[in-house]
């Protein structure tokens, strides 16, 4: 088929039928969004995972008579519990966190707000922190060594706190590709019920081609071409869609939960990667359903 | 260029054949009327010619073709060495009368060059000189089928089948067009007509081959349409 008459083709096709195509397009868009935006929270997760890994920690806060009393962990209380946690498998390095450097490190934390003034060495309990050769184990093992033992106030496991921000993003994640998936049915059904209008439309250009002996493909090619137009633009559509919801929205999220980098940023590069991905998705999607319904619904 | 042997067509939902053992055998050049009351298989067997449907049983043959053993992807051969005229012209509507005749060979992905020369010829054989650029709605129902003919004839297929083409026609209009098919014929072109208008068959004194209840009730030369019409 020559390139100037399935050109026509299409743009007559496409303009004659430009509601449908609207629609079709604007479908696949927020299809390809949810897949895209599924994905990108897949990423941050690896991000996340990456970026914690090795940094977790278990923090044992000490009651507050063993923290007002002793600034050094040589009193019998501290001292056993550093041994007991230095003992247990899977721990790397036990320092301790007095409370005066405690007190320190919250004034820098919280510069500048009236909590860093209101607060009090004596308010603010002593810890003992606890780094890991062996995240799952050493964990486990710390936390059973000290819990529930005199001078023990608390055991506070970082990856708690990191987990609970897993649980969010998977149930993003969860969301978004089920999101996708009702969509996508949406748009499948749409695409197909575009190509079967446009092929009723072109009845007589098609009766036409046949009649004259046309091949298959030359009678098809259009109606395929269009749909996978529409599919792109789609995609175009969703990744625009995306970079302007990292700008708009996202960034200043991430921003607000992930104070002093706890969630790391979503990358343009990464946003641009999934947009990129999305347009020949969008087409390939829109194409391969219109080849479908042309050979379950239309005589061509 | 046309040979049929005990063609048979029946369609599941009807007990009665719509073609039963039909035979018969159309030359190159010949200008064939097809005659019957409606439903006595003039259609079903332009359908079979097509291959817009196969044979219960029997063979046909096109060209040199075996039609009802075709694979699906060389009916577009078949449909190359057929061109077709219905009652109801069947144009484009938005297309121009060249740009109609034109669709024919675009379709089949010939040269611009080639298509830009067989297009004016073809009009002025079926007598539209002076008005290729004309929408078809600017067009009375004669001129509308001349376009037709010569969009189907513009390929240069060697057979040539009419459904009814005068159906719509005023008799003044019809002879008209049964003057621009005769001119086909006279071309070299094979012409297959199903018709049921008798003056027209009269008229023009051809071979004849009447259907009814789907079988042949006649098969002449130089014929009329019939007695006691």
């Amino acid at each position: 088929m020559r390139p100037a008459l399935l050109t026509r083709e299409v743009s007559e096709g496409l303009r004659r039928n430009v509601t449908m195509t609207v629609a079709m397009v604007l479908t696949t868009a927020v299809t390809l969004m949810s897949v895209g935006a599924g994905l990108l929270v897949l990423r941050t997760i690896d991000d996340i995972s990456a970026l914690y890994t090795d940094r977790l920690e278990i923090q044992v806060a000490l009651t507050a008579d063993v923290s007002g009393s002793d600034p050094d962990c040589t009193g019998p209380t501290c001292a056993s519990l550093q041994a007991a946690l230095q003992a247990a498998p899977g721990v790397g390095a036990v320092s301790f966190e007095s409370q005066d450097e405690a007190y320190t490190r919250f004034r820098e934390l919280f510069a500048g707000q009236s909590v860093a003034d209101v607060a009090r060495p004596q308010s603010l309990p002593a810890t003992l922190r606890v780094t890991l050769t062996d995240q799952e184990a050493g964990a486990a093992a710390a936390t059973a060594a000290v819990e529930g033992r005199p001078g023990v106030r608390g055991v506070i496991d970082q990856r708690d706190v990191v987990g609970t921000l897993f649980d969010f993003l998977d149930g993003v994640r969860n969301v978004a590709f089920a999101l996708a998936v009702v969509q996508a049915l949406a748009a499948v059904l749409l695409i197909s019920n575009t190509v079967q209008v446009s092929a009723f439309t072109r009845r007589t250009e098609v009766g036409v081609m046949r009649l004259v002996g046309a091949t298959r493909w030359t009678t098809q090619l259009p109606f395929l071409v269009e749909a996978a137009i529409a599919g792109a633009l789609g995609g175009a559509l969703a990744g625009t869609g995306l970079v302007a919801a990292k700008y708009a929205v996202v960034d200043d999220l991430l921003a607000a939960i992930g104070q002093a980098g706890v969630v790391p940023p979503v990358r343009l590069g990464d946003v641009l990667v999934v947009s990129a991905l999305l347009v020949p998705a969008g087409a390939v999607v829109a194409g391969i359903t219109g080849y479908a319904t042309l050979r379950a619904y239309v005589k061509v | 260029m046309i040979e049929l042997r005990d063609v048979t067509k029946r369609y599941p939902a009807s007990g009665r054949p719509a073609l039963d053992k039909i035979s018969a055998t159309v030359d190159a050049g010949e200008f064939v009327f097809l005659i019957g009351p409606s439903g006595s298989g003039k259609s079903t067997l332009l359908r079979l010619l097509l291959r817009e449907d196969v044979p219960t049983a029997g063979s046909i043959r096109v060209d040199g073709l075996d039609v009802a053993k075709l694979a699906r992807r060389k009916v577009p051969k078949l449909r190359q060495r057929i061109g077709c005229v219905f009652q109801d012209f069947r144009l484009l509507p938005k297309r121009t009368v060249a740009g109609n005749v034109a669709f024919a060979l675009e379709v089949l992905g010939r040269k611009r060059s080639e298509i830009d020369a067989a297009v004016p010829e073809l009009l002025e054989m079926v007598g539209l000189q002076g008005k290729a650029e004309r929408m078809p709605h600017e067009l009375s129902g004669g001129e509308q089928q001349r376009v037709a003919i010569a969009r189907a004839s513009v390929n240069r297929p060697p057979l040539l089948l009419a459904d009814e083409p005068t159906g719509n026609l005023d008799p003044e209009t019809s002879r008209g067009i049964m003057q621009v098919l005769e001119r086909i014929n006279r071309g070299g072109t094979t012409v297959l007509m199903a018709t049921h208008e008798d003056s027209i068959v009269d008229a023009m004194r051809r071979r004849v081959i009447e259907l009814g209840d789907g079988a042949v009730l006649r098969d002449e030369a130089r014929a009329v349409y019939g007695v006691g019409r």
